[in-house]
């Protein structure tokens, strides 16, 4: 297994060389020159190339970039145009809001997709099939913030059970923290529950027909045995494969998910950026969003080689 | 929704059949897209108000006569803001696509025609844009652009340009080393020729139904970016912009976030609803359905309820007993059809019996009935089978699951398919006991070593934490006969055991079972279509042909002097040692499906001393030695054997 992360890992150090990269060289792309956004119009040519030399903006661009690297490898991504703050402070302070948002919908995502797509396999044609069916189709056309919207007129607004807006800290308090992120969790998570449940449900149909599951069968394994334990550790398999890109929609859903519950937390941070062109801000939010889909993709790899022996290096 | 690229279901054909057929929903989606162009385009003529006209004093109105969608917070009218929705959602979804169809099909086809360097630099950027949330790479590009309607569109353009690139790459990838191609390269046309005459048709089919389904995301996409304030901008009309209006007015009108939603919801919905016929209709051809044609007039799916076949001979040592079996399955044009009909046979202590005749005369099936597994829709519905004294057929499935395994376990086909590939085999050895038997964890495993050792696999410790796939085929089948003789059951159900294995295996396995049979005492009922493995394993046999028994007999006597013509086809079928190179006499005309079966003799159409009797329903005659054929015993038969 060890061998597994090593393997996964070095297979990751060519993309994040590239996003680093990417992400370094957008800052030439933007139309406005950082250094004039910082001094304004009043400055003087002496602050100007004042400014532009603590940037380091009169440095060769290689070594800007393995400058800024360097430093971004030991977690500090840079301080913040707009108001000196720390980028790296700014987005970890967001980032338990977005995470509390991502895994929740996960969970509810992943246990109701597989739950669903368990029953709709054993069940063909059965009333949960086709609602998982038809639940897959809408999932793919209702944009997930208008869901929030309407969650929260029905829930928060009318029934008054959620509070419709806020974000509660877990460390402040877990019932209000759990308050707080159900409705945006159940708004993002139900199109991927449903994405899920289809995949669930047609890996099912397909392991239930092997001849494992009749041998298990036939030698007297109890039927729930065989479905939850033989069947379904085979059928998450090609589930498992996919399940990052999944998380990784997540993580971009809340982005947006957020708004609508005037939650504060990483979108909000992206959103500003993008408004005040704070290049180190957007810079730092790309690379730790990376961070977390590569983080994510190293956890689902492990699963993967853990159901699937086949997949594991000899 | 679906802002990232790969999630969006991909064009190229998955093989998974989507509903979306209904010619009804393809109307409605048809009718609600057109709508959509006309008010896109008539905008002006239809809405009954100006857009941006604004009347504080009307503002936040529920619906009414004067304003039926009611009045947003600066008291617009809401129905008229939705139909010039529509225009920018035409205008947002054709800009999009187009330039990600510009910038990603030409990409694709360059780097995956040149390949080398250029495609590998490509793909990594390609692997690194879309590691990252679609939204956080659209709101990137959006830093670099600007807000704005055209300046979103062409974010999302470049992002969803990597999906119409590695569509592109993927055609190019698989055509290039067509015959055509390589052939189009020798004569020497030049390389922009080749893409343009011989690759790019090819092309054409997934782009459309990429094309749909990028204008599907791209209208969620530009609802969201509009919604957080990056796409459209205020006073501008879109529904992305309205739902945003919407939100901060939740607690006076929330009202105001259904019209817009459910216009994204039609739209999307439909985009995608075409998308799907389109994948149907060009990914996959026109796929048509062998037709089940209803079985014609001189046969019969149904049989007579009665069978007069003579009743089989109880015994003392009797393990197994099956009388009449009838088995249905689901028929292709609805109904059910008999597969296995007025079925008998019994098993005595220590005994092989084995079931032989040609695929689809039903052994499997036999063997499948008794263990109660004969899977969905199919059903055994006449008969009995009684396993040590007790009828299984009457016994709930918590009892038929305390049964299987500890008195009845069978042996599959595949072994590589009939171990769990996720576990090893060890511990699949040790599941069933500890699960039947109760044992300990670690009593299990010892005992399962022990097991995997008796089956003549050596290095028993090491071979139990080997996984399916690391063993030879052989030695899969030896497991899965520890497996299933782990709780020393008194009958051995083998379904073609060695069939699967080469030759030299077979023997060792053939050999294993009889080992087995004296040291655990089991019965075994060994299905097998290779009547030189029957000869050398089997006490008893049973010919099946077209769902029933035909013939039943000692080994011995069936082998000297078999008494159906079936029977004596197969035998005449047989490679001998002996003679070297005498063409094999085959059986003319093939086994009837179930559903097309003669309503008497089965074997009649294929028989060479057909008479009228045959015509009638045959029953099995006979008691140590039975047979079922009205001719059985006449001279000119015994002579033809």
């Amino acid at each position: 297994m060890l061998k597994l992360i090593v393997q996964r890992l070095l297979a990751l150090v060519p993309l994040l060389f590239i996003v680093s990269v990417l992400t370094f060289s957008f800052t030439s792309l933007l139309p406005s020159d950082p250094v004039d956004l910082i001094i304004g119009d009043a400055g003087t040519q002496e602050q100007y190339e004042m400014v532009r030399h603590r940037l380091g903006l009169d440095e060769p661009v290689h070594l800007r970039y393995l400058q800024w690297l360097g430093r971004a490898v030991q977690g500090d991504l840079g301080t913040s145009f707009f108001n000196s703050v720390s980028v790296t402070g700014a987005v970890m302070q967001r980032l338990p809001v977005t995470l509390s948002l991502t895994v929740m919908s996960a969970i509810i995502a992943i246990v109701i997709g597989v739950a669903a797509g368990v029953a709709a396999a054993l069940r063909p044609r059965s009333w949960i099939d086709r609602f998982a069916t038809l639940g897959a189709t809408f999932g793919q056309a209702v944009p997930n913030f208008w869901f929030g919207l309407i969650l929260v007129a029905i829930f928060a607004v009318n029934l008054r059970w959620f509070p419709a807006t806020g974000f509660t800290p877990l460390t402040q308090s877990p019932w209000e923290w759990l308050r707080s992120v159900i409705l945006p969790s159940i708004a993002l998570g139900t199109s991927s529950s449903a994405a899920i449940a289809r995949q669930v449900r047609s890996a099912m149909v397909g392991v239930l027909q092997q001849d494992y599951i009749r041998a298990a069968r036939a030698q007297g394994l109890p039927f729930r045995r065989v479905i939850f334990r033989h069947a379904l550790t085979n059928a998450m398999v090609p589930v498992v494969a996919v399940l990052s890109f999944q998380i990784t929609v997540l993580l971009g859903g809340a982005l947006i998910v957020e708004q609508v519950f005037a939650i504060n937390g990483l979108g909000t941070l992206a959103i500003g950026a993008v408004r005040q062109q704070d290049i180190p801000m957007l810079q730092g939010l790309v690379l730790v969003m990376v961070a977390l889909v590569v983080a994510v993709q190293l956890a689902t790899d492990v699963i993967y080689g853990l159901i699937n022996p086949k997949a594991r290096p000899s | 929704m679906s802002i990232d690229t790969k999630t969006m279901p991909q064009a190229l054909p998955s093989g998974r059949r989507r509903p979306g057929g209904a010619p009804v929903l393809i109307g409605i989606a048809v009718a609600v897209l057109l709508l959509l162009a006309l008010l896109a385009v008539f905008a002006e003529w239809v809405a009954p108000y100006d857009p941006l006209r604004q009347s504080l004093m009307e503002a936040l109105q529920g619906p009414s006569t004067a304003h039926w969608l009611g009045t947003d917070d600066l008291g617009r009218d809401v129905l008229s803001r939705l139909i010039y929705g529509c225009r920018i959602a035409v205008i947002a979804a054709a800009e999009a696509t187009t330039i990600a169809v510009l910038l990603g099909v030409p990409i694709g086809l360059f780097i995956g025609y040149r390949g080398g360097l250029w495609d590998w630099i490509v793909m990594r950027i390609v692997e690194a844009v879309v590691s990252i949330p679609g939204i956080m790479v659209a709101i990137v590009i959006i830093a670099i652009l600007g807000a704005g309607l055209h300046r979103a569109m062409i974010a999302l353009g470049i992002l969803f340009s990597t999906s119409f690139l590695r569509l592109a790459r993927g055609v190019v990838l698989a055509e290039r080393e067509e015959v055509y191609v390589r052939s189009a390269r020798v004569v020497g046309a030049s390389d922009s020729r080749i893409l343009m005459r011989h690759i790019f048709p090819n092309i054409a089919p997934p782009l459309i139904v990429q094309v749909t389904l990028t204008v599907g995301a791209v209208l969620l996409a530009e609802a969201g970016l509009s919604f957080i304030g990056l796409g459209v901008q205020p006073p501008q009309a879109s529904w992305g912009t309205m739902l945003n209006t919407a939100a901060a007015f939740m607690d006076f009108n929330w009202f105001l976030s259904v019209p817009p939603g459910i216009a994204i919801i039609l739209t999307v919905l439909s985009v995608n609803l075409l998308g799907d016929v389109l994948r149907d209709s060009i990914g996959r051809g026109i796929a048509v359905d062998a037709d089940p044609r209803a079985p014609a007039a001189r046969y019969a799916a149904e049989l007579p309820a009665t069978a007069a076949s003579a009743p089989v001979p109880r015994r003392d040592d009797e393990i197994l007993r099956v009388e009449h079996l009838q088995v249905m399955v689901p028929g292709r044009a609805g109904g059910e059809v008999p597969v296995i009909t007025d079925l008998s046979l019994s098993i005595g202590r220590g005994e092989t019996l084995g079931l032989v005749g040609e695929s689809g005369s039903g052994k499997t099936l036999t063997g499948l009935a008794i263990l109660g597994l004969l899977g969905a829709g199919v059903r055994a519905t006449h008969g009995s089978i009684e396993l040590n004294g007790r009828d299984l057929r009457t016994l709930p499935r918590s009892g038929l699951e305390e049964v299987r395994g500890n008195e009845v376990a069978m042996v599959f086909q595949d072994p590589t398919t009939s171990l769990n590939p996720a576990f090893t085999v060890g511990s699949q050895i040790a599941e069933v006991l500890r699960v039947k038997q109760g044992l300990g964890r670690r009593q299990a495993w010892a005992r399962s070593v022990e097991l995997i050792d008796r089956v003549g696999i050596p290095r028993p410790a090491e071979r139990a934490g080997a996984y399916p796939h690391e063993l030879s085929g052989g030695m899969a089948q030896r497991v899965a006969i520890a497996r299933a003789l782990s709780c020393n059951p008194s009958l051995l159900i083998a379904d073609e055991p060695t069939t699967a294995l080469d030759v030299t295996v077979q023997q060792e396995i053939l050999d294993l079972f009889r080992d087995l049979q004296d040291e655990f005492g089991m019965a075994i009922l060994f299905v097998t279509h290779d009547l030189a493995v029957a000869a050398d394993i089997c006490d008893r046999v049973g010919v099946m042909y077209a769902g029933e028994m035909v013939e039943m007999a000692g080994v011995d006597a069936l082998f000297a002097d078999p008494r159906h013509p079936y029977t004596s086809g197969l035998l005449s079928a047989m490679p001998h040692a002996s003679d070297r190179n005498p063409p094999l006499p085959t059986i003319r005309g093939n086994v009837p499906r179930p559903g097309t079966w003669p309503l008497g003799c089965r074997f009649a159409d294929r028989c060479d001393f057909r008479i009228a009797a045959c015509d009638r329903r045959i029953p099995l005659t006979g008691s140590r030695r039975q047979v079922r054929c009205v001719r059985a015993g006449e001279p000119e038969l015994e002579a033809a054997s």
